[in-house]
């Protein structure tokens, strides 16, 4: 099995805080993997450097077996790379389907060169009116995104990193803000988009559709991987149990 | 028509093309500059040296915006290195510094300007019709630039960078674009202003002139082309037909400024929009 | 060049000073910024205010020191009503809102300021300060050098102590550097928002007194370079940093008086503030004291 994407001793710190301490792993072509830790585990921070947003102190992230580590984010994602953020960031001044079609334009917008000589969107569009029937968006295309509710911004994170054509993708907390139904229907799509061959993993505090829909977990706590392999393992393993209860016990005790 | 209306026509078309390019840089794109006067001013010597050694007017205007452009895409630079706000204190910095390089430069004619810069031979009519087909086409570009793809990735820069590169849009080489196109056409407007005047200071193109510029960009309406075009008319001609006016000139700017952003945040652009929208609903 | 040390003392003690005044300007501003991220930019025409007002009470009473504190308590009043009838309403839109808004306040001020009291500004009627001279380890300096010296070390030692030393002030430091903190400390964010106006008003209307005292007249325009002037202060000293303000701010005056002599014949005054303002930020994208963000 090839490796889509793979970590490599990644550290970094931020003043007095060490986020993430040599952090390992690698994903395989056409795996679903959900990467759960408490809060302030380094999900994001991980995500981020996956992205080429924080550069690690030391470490290197490689995407289909090339080194990306100095790449920026826009090349990443070029190279078959998408994320969805955490706390959602629409482009406001756009439509569902605009923000959708930009993402969908992507080959056209990677060089500002070639952009300025293109001007037609109408097979962007209907790409992007498709991706976002996928996610549950149909119908909302011509919503300004500033009216939208979280859920549904939640869902046109999902759309726009789908839109980029990518061959692994990474969700960053996707089902948070959605309703117990929606929820199970959002991680149905993305299973049904992993059995199509998108390579994804999940970060989520939603054990229950995590434990449904990933086949492999990966425990982030403190900055270090705790714990990886199937999930019924990796949730019986002592470890992780503590790392979840001790935090309960925070949570109760505040 | 009078010579006197020949150079309205001509101030009027220079703004137009001032304050458009700007609104490239600013609206669409979201980088903020105070500094444009700036490179209208590199635009307008860069022609005026072309002039004054003997090059016909094509070359003195190409020179005019090549000039500028280059030296936008040098500040662009500080869009891509500096934060928001910093990037805005950048810019006033490149206005003060272009207006005391030049004063102190003799091969500029320091203080003094270049006069004496030969005429395009074309007459004030021809002049005037010159820098409207400009000034035409300079709005032509920017209705293009809206709706093509550049324009629609610079919305998404100018909305939010980051975000943009997580759909693959290499966000600096936008901006730095920006700048270099948004400049080019003020270095372009510059070596029009040389042909008209045929007389050029440093003072004219100071700090006062980028925040009148700015000013007619937000007045109009930030990312809007037929807003900004307006409020640069309204703004250029108020003051020549109501003479009373420019004694208070600065003062009514100011208060248009204050009363613009604090009441009417998008601008004569924005008034229009929702005026449309209410009618539409009645 | 001159090679005579006490030259160069003395361009050095300038340099200070016009530093002094740059600080007691450029507090105000960081104060604003690391509150509100707002570029006060009017923050200029509050200290045009404030030398406006010091010389038509001084002519009026005869009194310099009586004009000077009207000055200050008619720009602490001054500073917070520009926060809440400007400011206040637009903070929910981005920031250059806000900053446009205050330039165009600058701009109406200062044309106001032209309109009623005339282009060229206003003189004292007695103001022997500036001609006193004095000799202090060789170097010449007159009353007005000496009180902006004084002055400007007295108050923002205060400051500093205040907001080192008294819960109140530690509190406020705290909220201006991460607003979110204020509930934590129990304090209430809209109170501070108003002393930071009442406070950079009130350090702003000295300097401009000061500064009026010291060329013994004031014109309409006397803020307009030095508003921008500041701000290029502030982001020198990395934005919201009281510290980082105080050394740019004493960096820049240095800077100019030393520039102005060795680069004069190239560039203007204002175009070497700019002209540092660029490099520093160049090579220092975060300021000259500011942390990595
Ligand atoms: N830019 C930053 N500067 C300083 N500290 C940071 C920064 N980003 C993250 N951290 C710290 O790094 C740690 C990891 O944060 P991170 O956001 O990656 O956690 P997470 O696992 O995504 O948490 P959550 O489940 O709440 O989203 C936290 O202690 C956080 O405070
Ligand atoms: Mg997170």
């Amino acid at each position: 099995m090839t490796n889509v994407l793979q970590v490599e001793s990644v550290s970094i710190r931020f003043g007095g805080v060490q986020a993430l301490t040599d952090v390992n792993f690698s994903v395989g072509k056409g795996e679903i993997v959900g990467l759960i830790g408490p809060n302030g585990a380094g999900k994001t921070t991980l995500l981020r450097i996956i992205a080429g947003v924080l550069a690690p102190d030391t470490g290197r992230v490689m995407l289909d077996g090339q080194n990306v580590t100095r790449l920026p984010t826009a090349a990443r994602i070029a190279k078959g790379l998408a994320i969805t953020h955490q706390i959602v960031r629409p482009f406001r001044s756009m439509t569902v389907l605009e923000n959708t079609a930009l993402a969908a334009g992507h080959k056209i917008t990677a060089n500002p060169l070639t952009a300025i000589f293109h001007w037609r969107r109408a097979a962007e569009n209907s790409r992007a009116a498709a991706i976002l029937a996928k996610v549950g968006l149909g119908g909302m295309e011509d919503r300004a995104v500033s009216a939208l509710p979280l859920g549904h911004l939640k869902r046109l994170e999902v759309a726009r990193a789908l839109a980029v054509d990518p061959s692994v993708i990474i969700l960053d907390e996707p089902l948070a803000g959605l309703n117990h139904r929606e929820a199970e229907q959002q991680a149905d799509t993305l299973a049904a988009l992993n059995a199509e061959g998108l390579t994804t993993v999940l970060i989520e505090h939603n054990l229950r559709e995590v434990m449904r829909v990933c086949k492999r977990l990966l425990v982030l706590d403190g900055g270090r991987i705790i714990a990886d392999g199937a999930p019924a393992e990796v949730m019986a393993d002592k470890a992780v149990r503590e790392a979840y209860i001790g935090k309960a016990d925070d949570h109760a005790a505040a | 028509m009078s010579l006197y209306t020949y150079s309205l026509l001509s101030i009027v078309g220079i703004n137009i093309m001032l304050a458009v390019s700007l609104n490239m840089i600013t609206g669409f794109c979201g980088q903020f500059s105070l500094g444009h006067g700036a490179f209208y001013g590199a635009g307008a010597y860069a022609a005026a040296l072309c002039a004054v050694a003997g090059y016909p007017v094509p070359v003195a205007l190409i020179a005019g915006a090549v000039v500028a452009g280059i030296l936008g895409f040098v500040v662009g630079f500080a869009s891509v290195r500096l934060r928001e706000d910093f990037l805005a204190v950048t810019t006033i910095g490149v206005s003060f510094l272009f207006v005391g390089f030049v004063r102190k430069q003799h091969w500029l004619g320091a203080e003094m300007g270049i006069s004496k810069i030969p005429g395009s031979g074309l007459g004030a009519e021809g002049n005037a019709v010159m820098i409207l087909l400009f000034a035409a086409a300079t709005i032509a570009f920017s209705l293009y630039l809206n709706r093509s793809w550049l324009g629609f990735a610079f919305r998404a820069v100018g909305d939010d960078e980051q975000a943009a590169r997580t759909v693959a849009i290499p966000a600096s080489s936008y901006k730095l674009l920006a700048f270099a196109l948004g400049t080019a056409i003020a270095g372009l407007a510059g070596g029009l202003y040389t042909y008209f005047t045929q007389f050029i200071v440093p003072d004219s193109f100071g700090f006062i002139l980028s925040v009148t510029l700015m000013a007619m960009v937000v007045i109009g309406g930030t990312g809007s082309t037929w807003g900004v075009v307006a409020a640069t008319i309204i703004l250029t001609l108020l003051p020549e037909v109501f003479r009373f006016i420019n004694d208070y000139r600065l003062l009514i700017f100011g208060g248009l400024l204050v009363l613009v952003t604090r009441f009417a945040p998008g601008g004569l652009a924005g008034i229009v929009n929702s005026l449309t929208r209410r009618l539409r609903r009645a | 060049m001159d090679p005579d040390p006490v030259y160069y003392v003395d361009l050095t003690l300038n340099g200070l000073i016009f530093g002094a005044m740059y600080a007691l300007m450029a507090i105000g501003l960081t104060l604003v910024y690391g509150l509100l991220r707002i570029l006060h930019i009017a923050h200029a025409a509050v200290y045009a205010f404030g030398a406006f007002i010091t010389v038509i009470v001084a002519n009026a009473t005869g009194s310099i020191a009586l004009g000077i504190v009207v000055a200050i308590v008619a720009s602490a009043l001054l500073g917070p009503a520009i926060y809440r009838l400007l400011y206040e309403p637009l903070l929910k839109h981005p920031p250059y809102v806000a900053m446009i808004a205050s330039m165009g306040l600058l701009i109406f001020m200062e044309d106001g300021f032209r309109i009623l009291f005339g282009e060229q500004g206003l003189t004292f009627t007695r103001n022997p300060y500036p001609t006193e001279i004095h000799q202090l380890f060789g170097v010449t300096i007159n009353t007005v050098q000496i009180a902006m010296i004084v002055l400007s070390v007295v108050c923002l030692t205060a400051l500093a102590l205040f907001t080192t030393r008294t819960r109140v002030g530690v509190a406020w430091r705290a909220t201006v550097s991460n607003p979110t903190i204020a509930t934590s400390f129990g304090v209430d964010a809209i109170k501070v928002r108003y002393l930071n106006f009442m406070i950079g008003s009130a350090l702003a209307a000295l300097a401009g007194a000061l500064i009026a005292l010291l060329n013994n007249f004031v014109e309409p325009s006397m803020g307009f370079v030095v508003s921008y002037k500041a701000l290029a202060i502030i982001v020198l000293g990395g934005l919201g940093s009281m510290r980082g303000t105080l050394i740019a701010s004493l960096a820049l005056g240095l800077v100019e008086s030393f520039g102005t002599i060795l680069v004069g014949s190239y560039l203007d005054r204002d175009a070497l503030a700019f002209l540092f303002l660029i490099i520093v930020l160049m090579v220092r994208p975060q300021g000259l004291t500011g942390a990595r963000a």
